[in-house]
């Protein structure tokens, strides 16, 4: 099969949600010695990015955006033997959680979802995160973002404070921090000094490319 | 008037003097922090102890803040008979579900039924018999989580959203059981004397599910947990409260039969009014302002709903356990006020 056909029809089995499809195509971009990192940047990745698409239009919502993400994921599962080694250090590293003492998290996973998706490597901590949690995780996997999200205004203070703790360590400018959340605004971002906010996932991660210089 | 006969005028569209106001409990918590250490409280033991978590809502009422008297205070006991494990917290944090009781959607068929003869759950019916005694011209509110917020209590939310599109009928069968077992805890509330049974069910938004999914699992539980509860009592009084940005389903909305419908604050009446004319609507003082903000522009809140034609005033989420106590208040006099302007 011609490569730009089959990649094609690759992002499309990813947009329809068809995973078995998926896992079919991806079979025969392999059989037919494609490279794997390819296949996952031009086929994959391209077919997520229609999903996300779609989802800030409002045709797909979170269960179509979910299902689309699993369909990806097992093709990243078939192709990842595959890959030459060394293309994964230029990866952009997300640190990702929801606030101490906040337990709601669906804003959350849809952050890690459409960052997994854009090929960013995502450690999410979860949910009631402490502070002290984000930076260990983000010194150790030396990441690029640290993306905090709440849903309650008592948990706010925590996001100022992780910003204080890493200028008291000396390390404020080795992460981007990014906040998002209902309570959270521009203006509190701006206030409290962290380096971006968006209000939905899909922009989160355009956010994330823009400051990576990604295109 | 009297708490209840203005509800009940409101729910029948007689006449009343100004809009009700209240904060039914479950999701919609009022007890906050500085009410629980002015009333030298422990919250803990209000979630599991059936006097406490009475004189804890009773307290909350004689405070002055709202109208009604509610519990429980959190939307955890129903995942916990399902086999979520709970964190009950302490008085600066509501109680909060720390472990899945289930890992698979194929786990369903395994689910337990709810034990209401012990536990918190028994705890919830008892406070509801105390209060129904103590106050009995205040509107005792019975809450009950909904069956898709349940169920992503017991479940990680991220396979039970994608199953709605490949595993359908095991979804299904899973919000099925939920709402038969919610149904035993509801019709247990009306018989120990609940007037309003509130269900919260903010996780089955149209933000989240879309206006398909909305109707088919959101709207199918939601009345098949309004009937159970109506079945043994047609007079009580049923409130749905479902969070986020509704604006897309209003018409999917409009098919719930609960005879209250409540809103999250960036839904506007005037869209609401476009689907649902003349049902009673509840809502929606922001509660970022209500924790942030002073009495004053709490108030201004109050009265901009009601000059929008809301029928009950109510937070329009879950308050932040660090709300002041004086804005808390300030929604019922902001409420009462409205009683002299005509």
């Amino acid at each position: 099969m011609d490569k730009n056909e089959l990649y094609g029809k690759i992002a499309d089995a990813v947009v329809e949600m068809e995973d078995e499809e998926v896992v079919e195509l991806c079979q025969i971009a392999i059989d037919e010695g494609f490279d794997a990192a390819e296949v996952i940047k031009e086929a994959l990745i391209k077919g997520m990015d229609k999903v996300s698409e779609l989802y800030e239009t409002g045709e797909y919502f979170l269960p179509e955006v979910l299902t689309a993400s699993f369909a990806l994921n097992e093709g990243v599962d078939l192709l990842k033997p595959h890959m030459k080694q060394e293309t994964t250090s230029e990866k952009v590293k997300v640190v990702i959680g929801v606030v101490e003492g906040d337990t709601h998290d669906i804003g959350k996973n849809l952050v890690k979802i459409m960052c997994e998706s854009a090929g960013f490597e995502v450690h999410d901590l979860g949910r009631d995160v402490p502070i002290d949690e984000f930076i260990r995780v983000a010194k150790e996997v030396e990441a690029d973002f640290i993306c905090m999200s709440t849903l309650m205004t008592t948990t706010m203070a925590g996001m100022k404070l992780l910003i204080e703790k890493l200028k008291e360590e000396g390390i404020r400018d080795k992460f981007m921090v990014m906040i998002g959340g209902g309570p959270i605004s521009q203006k509190f971002c701006d206030e409290i000094g962290a380096d971006a906010y968006t209000t939905d996932a899909a922009a989160a991660v355009r956010k994330m490319k823009e400051l990576k210089g990604i295109a | 008037m009297e708490n209840k006969e203005r509800i009940t005028s409101i729910i029948q569209k007689k006449k009343h003097d100004r809009p009700a106001c209240i904060c039914p409990g479950g999701m919609m918590n009022m007890v906050t922090t500085q009410l629980l250490t002015e009333g030298n409280f422990s919250f803990e033991e209000a979630h599991t102890d059936g006097e406490k978590m009475a004189q804890v809502a009773e307290y909350a009422y004689d405070r002055g803040c709202f109208e009604n008297v509610g519990v429980p205070f959190c939307m955890t006991v129903e995942a916990e008979q399902l086999g979520a494990k709970v964190d009950l917290g302490d008085n600066t944090k509501e109680p909060r579900v720390i472990e899945y009781g289930m890992k698979k959607l194929e786990e369903v068929d395994g689910l337990p039924t709810f034990d209401l003869e012990h536990g918190r759950i028994k705890a919830i019916i008892d406070a509801i018999r105390i209060m129904k005694k103590d106050k009995p011209d205040v509107p005792v509110v019975g809450n009950i989580t909904g069956p898709i917020s349940t169920a992503t209590s017991v479940i990680d939310p991220s396979p039970f959203y994608a199953g709605l599109r490949k595993k359908g009928e095991l979804c299904h069968r899973f919000l099925a059981h939920v709402t038969k077992e919610l149904i035993r805890f509801g019709q247990a509330m009306v018989e120990a004397g609940a007037d309003i049974i509130m269900i919260a069910d903010p996780s089955a938004t149209g933000e989240i599910l879309g206006p398909k999914f909305f109707e088919e699992f959101t709207v199918t539980y939601l009345n098949e947990l309004i009937d159970g509860v109506k079945a043994i009592n047609p007079d009580v009084v049923t409130i749905v409260h479902i969070c986020g940005q509704m604006t897309p389903v209003l018409e999917q909305t409009d098919h719930i039969k609960s005879d209250v419908l409540s809103f999250d604050a960036m839904v506007p009446l005037k869209e609401i009014r476009k689907y649902m004319k003349d049902r009673p609507i509840m809502g929606n003082v922001s509660t970022y302002a209500i924790e942030g903000q002073t009495p004053d522009k709490v108030k201004q809140l109050v009265h901009h709903c009601v000059e929008q034609g809301m029928d009950i005033i109510s937070p329009a989420c879950g308050l932040g356990m660090g709300s002041p106590l004086a804005n808390v208040q300030a929604v019922l006099q902001g409420t009462e006020e409205e009683a002299t302007c005509p």
